[in-house]
Parts: structure tokens; C-alpha cells; sequence
């Protein structure tokens, strides 16, 4: 089923018990920080959490965690909370293929309940914020839908970009923002700085739970992450227009912050601890003004933990960025079985393929590092054969163990590009590359001994079945 | 109150508390920090702030733009 915005989608969560309301009082800090930290610690079927009532605060609704175990995962795609992994990725692949699904738009929103222009702008009196992680350089909005278009092409729909960008708060109507040079961002902003002119932009903030996984997936620059969400939802997204830019914006969202980012303006920003589980350091970035804030009565303020991994933006990232490469490399190899990209947002990725001949899976690896976000990640790509599931990491250790001859299979590319947030890239944003090819040799790559690999006895899977079957008669 | 990361003696009042009285946010007018009157002191006290955050002056004015002002 598909939820019409974040209400829905949280009722959804406490309905199958996947939602923890914290009514008791806490301090914006350390507690919301240590809270949503913990929550993905809880395991596959960790709960969103929602605090009421924060010191200080009168009406204030804090989302966390709302994306952060697999079991919220499935339900945000309106599959069984406790779908596998591996078939969440599968049916995630499968709906991509209906894409593009074409969007509705509708109009008197809930968002324009309640409006601020001018003077009266001020995030503060809006958005519940706080700091999540101890040496964060503000206050950040991290979760957020941002909205821009090409300024060379300001009417083009599918060149209109959704995307999740940092933001950190730093005045009533001021905020940075980090454009990482590969995301499409950048690339709105270098074109309207090259012109001479500011960005328009709008930020939606609190959105059904699809709209948040499409706005974090690697698209090609002219697809609409709209039109993928439609697909992945099965039905349609419904759009509204953002009364000050115009840009199309979801029709539930809670909070719609619209303004420009100052066009060939650089200011202090940060440092962040990011999903690499590192600060970022301290860079001049873009500046945002905020000239207009819409907001539903009452909203719900969305925000998310990210630090040393897992968390939930591990949940977030995971099979959108799987799925994009998957697609990608099929295209031209059919031969690619299943990717699994979901450490540190595909920085280190597994993929599994049939082989043509000798030499095939070096290539296949290669070319997941030239895919859009390969350009930017896939700095360990680890190769294993189609019999091998790249989800379950004891068959690919079984793999790496066993397949990979260190004089042949290793290979390290120098001088490649990969985001600068990468704390091991030198200068930042530079990396060599690292392919461990784990996949049997096949001719003309005669070597090694793996003629005699060990079948399972020919009745085991159906003893899985009947064990497994045994065990629930007993518990029952 | 000067600035726990920097030390930079002015700052500016961001917020109140909705509720009054409860807490102040506060930012440093030059190193652009941020903190809330309620945090533990490990973020909000000058001698206790961590020295792997601190920033100098010269973290200030080495700060690289990102991405880079078109030519």
C-alpha cells in the first residue's frame, strides 16, 4: 500500500508495533542523539521512535528512526515487516522497472495551513532542533527533500532534482548546505553561479517514507526521483506546487521552507559526523536564505541519527543504492546476478555474476566504478560467482577465503575519483580502487583447483524445510 | 559567554526556549558554532570542550571552499 504522507506511515509503524512514543522528559541533548543511535542497535525489527515531550518545548513531535531497521524498511514499501533483505532488494528492483510512473498534482495542500514570509521567518519557532552527535558544529536538518531545478532549463520536470543534502541551522532564516560535487545539486548551483544568479530552492521536511528513499537514490541526471517513487509505491506521487518558487513539492509534506542559495557565496560550515562514521571537518559551503516557510498545525519534525555504521541511514541508503547499480551493470552484462552496496552507500560494494570467459568479473568490477555513483564510491568492489549470495557475508568471506589468489586477483587502480567526505581519500576526493576477485577462474584463466567443488547432498533443501517444520510444531 | 570551540568573545542569541526560560541557543559570530545553554559541559564550556573539535584561527582561515566559485 502507499501512505499519502509521514502521518500515515507513522500510524502504519504503531499499528504493527513498529513505533515507541516517548512521552517521558528528555533534553534535546545528549538524549535525542543517544536515543536514535540506539534504536538501530535493537536489532532487524528496531522501532521508530517519537518523543512528545522535550525540555523546553511546548508542541513538539520528533520523528527518529522512522526508516531504521529492516522490518520499517519493508513496511515503507508496503511489503510484510519481515520481508528478507535480499527480497526487499528484489522487489525494490522489480518495481524500478515499472518506472517511470507520471505524477498527479493537486491543489490546497495541508502545508499551507499556516505561513511565514518575511520578517517573521524563523526556523526556530518551526522545527524542533538540536545537535545529534557531540562535536557537530549546529544544529542540522538531515532528512529533507531538497528541491532545485536547472537554471538553464527551469521548466524541464525531469531535470528538476530531489535529493537529501545536509543543512546545518544558522540563524532564523539561514542555513548551509553541503553539495557534494557528484550529485546533481552541484550541478544546478555551479550553472546559476556561472550565470551570476542565485538558486532557487525548496526544502520539504516530513514526507511519506518513499518520497525520502527516492530523494537519497543515484538517478541519471534527467530521470525524476517523482516518477520512481510512483513505481516503487505503485501508485502515483502527488504533487503541489511550492507557493513561493513553484517548484513541485509532495502534497503531505509537513514543513516547506523555500528561498535561494546565494549564488558564488562560501561560509564556515561544520564539521558533521557522517555516515562514514567520521566528522567531516570544518569547509566554506553554500549559504541558503529562507524566505518563506508553509508548515501543517502541528507538524512532525523528521530528523535522523547517522554516525558509525549501522544506523539509519545505512537502512536509508542501502537497497536504493544496491539497485541503480544492479540495473546499470545489467544493461550491458546480463551475466550480473544480485549487488549489495549498502556499506557506507555503496563505498564498498559485492557483486555477484556469471562468467563468459577469463577475465570477465575483473571487467564487470571496473565498470561498476565508472557507473554515476561508482564515480563516487565503489572503492572496494569484491567479485564473487553467481552461486554466491552478496547479501550473506559468510559465503562471501567463504569466497575471498577460498577463490581469491592474491598474485592474480587483487587489483588496486590509481588516481580514481570518490566523495571527499571519504576519510581515507588523499588529496580529499581521491582514491586508488581496489577489485578482490573472489569468482572460480574459468578459460583461458586455467589455474588453481576447482573441479571438485562440494555439493550439498541432494536432499538437503528439503530437510531445511522439514527441520524448520519441526522446530514450529515444537514451539507451538 | 565566549565560544567553547573558538574562544571568539562575541556571540549572538539564535533562540529562546519556547517554554520560557528553559534554554538559549547561542552562535559564535566568527567560527559560526552553535550550542544550546542546556548541553553538557563537554560542549558548552570552553576549558572542557574536547580539543579534537576546537577550532583556531587558522582552522578558520585555511577552510577550503566546497564545492569551488566557478571562475
Amino acid at each position: 500500500m502507499a501512505y499519502a504522507d509521514l502521518r500515515e506511515f507513522l500510524q502504519a509503524l504503531r499499528d504493527n508495533g513498529q513505533l515507541l512514543t516517548i512521552d517521558e522528559p528528555v533534553d534535546a541533548e545528549p538524549d535525542l542523539g543517544a536515543a536514535a543511535c540506539a534504536a538501530p542497535k535493537l536489532g532487524d525489527a528496531a522501532p521508530a521512535l517519537m518523543f512528545t515531550n522535550v525540555n523546553g518545548f511546548d508542541k513538539a513531535q520528533i520523528a527518529l528512526n522512522v526508516h531504521g531497521s529492516w522490518a520499517n524498511h519493508a513496511l515503507a514499501l508496503g511489503l510484510p515487516k519481515d520481508t528478507p533483505v535480499r527480497e526487499q532488494v528484489e522487489e525494490f528492483a522489480k518495481r524500478w522497472r515499472n518506472f517511470p510512473v507520471p505524477v498527479r498534482h493537486a491543489e490546497n495542500p495541508p502545508f499551507l495551513e499556516n505561513t511565514l514570509t518575511g520578517e517573521e521567518v524563523n526556523l526556530f519557532d518551526v522545527l524542533p532542533l538540536f545537535r545529534i552527535n557531540e562535536g557537530d558544529g549546529g544544529f542540522y536538518v538531515d532528512k529533507a527533500a531538497v528541491i532545485s531545478r536547472d537554471p538553464e532549463d527551469p521548466e524541464d520536470f525531469h531535470k528538476q532534482n530531489v535529493g537529501i543534502y545536509r543543512m546545518q541551522v544558522k540563524g532564523r532564516n539561514r542555513l548551509g548546505l553541503q553539495p557534494v560535487p557528484q550529485h546533481d545539486v552541484a550541478i544546478h548551483l555551479r550553472k546559476a553561479e556561472e550565470r551570476g544568479e542565485d538558486l532557487p530552492i525548496a526544502i520539504a521536511l516530513g514526507n511519506d517514507p518513499v518520497i525520502t528513499l527516492v530523494a537519497g537514490t543515484p538517478m541519471a541526471y534527467n530521470e525524476s526521483e517523482y516518477e520512481l517513487a510512483g513505481a516503487l509505491r505503485e501508485e502515483p506521487v502527488t504533487l503541489a506546487k511550492g507557493p513561493l518558487t513553484g517548484f513541485d513539492v509532495p502534497f503531505g509534506t509537513e514543513v516547506l521552507l523555500e528561498g535561494v542559495v546565494l549564488g558564488r557565496e562560501r561560509e564556515l560550515e561544520g564539521p558533521f559526523g557522517e555516515f562514514t562514521g567520521h566528522y567531516s571537518g570544518g569547509r566554506r559551503m553554500p549559504v541558503i536564505r529562507i524566505d518563506r516557510i508553509s508548515y501543517r498545525t502541528d507538524p512532525v519534525f523528521e530528523h535522523l541519527y547517522l554516525g558509525m555504521p549501522w544506523t539509519e541511514i545505512d537502512y536509508l541508503l542501502g537497497p536504493n543504492t544496491c539497485v541503480p547499480l544492479l540495473e546499470q551493470l545489467r544493461k550491458e552484462f546480463p551475466e550480473v546476478q544480485a549487488v549489495n552496496a549498502m556499506y557506507t552507500h555503496g563505498l564498498l560494494a559485492i557483486i555477484s555474476t556469471k562468467k563468459r570467459y577469463g577475465g570477465f568479473a575483473k571487467a564487470v568490477a571496473m565498470r561498476a566504478m565508472t557507473t554515476p555513483h561508482g564515480l563516487g564510491y565503489c572503492k572496494v568492489v569484491i567479485m564473487v560467482d553467481e552461486d554466491v549470495d552478496p547479501f550473506n557475508l559468510p559465503q562471501v568471506m567463504w569466497a575471498l577465503s577460498t577463490k581469491l589468489n592474491p598474485a592474480h586477483d587483487v587489483v588496486t587502480i590509481p588516481g580514481l575519483s570518490v566523495l571527499a567526505l571519504d576519510p581515507g581519500s588523499d588529496p580529499a576526493g581521491m582514491t586508488p580502487k581496489l577489485i578482490l576477485d573472489a569468482t572460480t577462474p574459468v578459460a583461458p584463466d586455467v589455474r588453481g583447483h576447482y573441479s571438485q567443488p562440494v555439493q550439498a547432498p541432494a536432499d538437503a533443501d528439503a530437510w531445511v524445510s522439514k527441520l524448520t517444520a519441526m522446530i514450529n510444531g515444537r514451539e507451538s | 559567554m565566549i565560544c567553547p570551540r573558538c574562544r571568539h568573545p562575541k556571540t549572538t542569541v539564535l533562540a529562546t526556549s519556547p517554554v520560557p526560560g528553559v534554554w538559549e541557543v547561542l552562535s559564535c559570530d566568527r567560527c559560526l558554532f552553535s550550542w544550546r545553554t542546556t548541553e553538557p559541559a563537554n560542549r558548552i564550556d570552553p576549558d572542557r570542550y574536547p580539543a579534537r573539535y576546537r577550532f583556531t584561527e587558522h582552522d578558520i582561515e585555511s577552510a577550503v571552499d566546497v564545492p569551488v566559485v566557478p571562475a
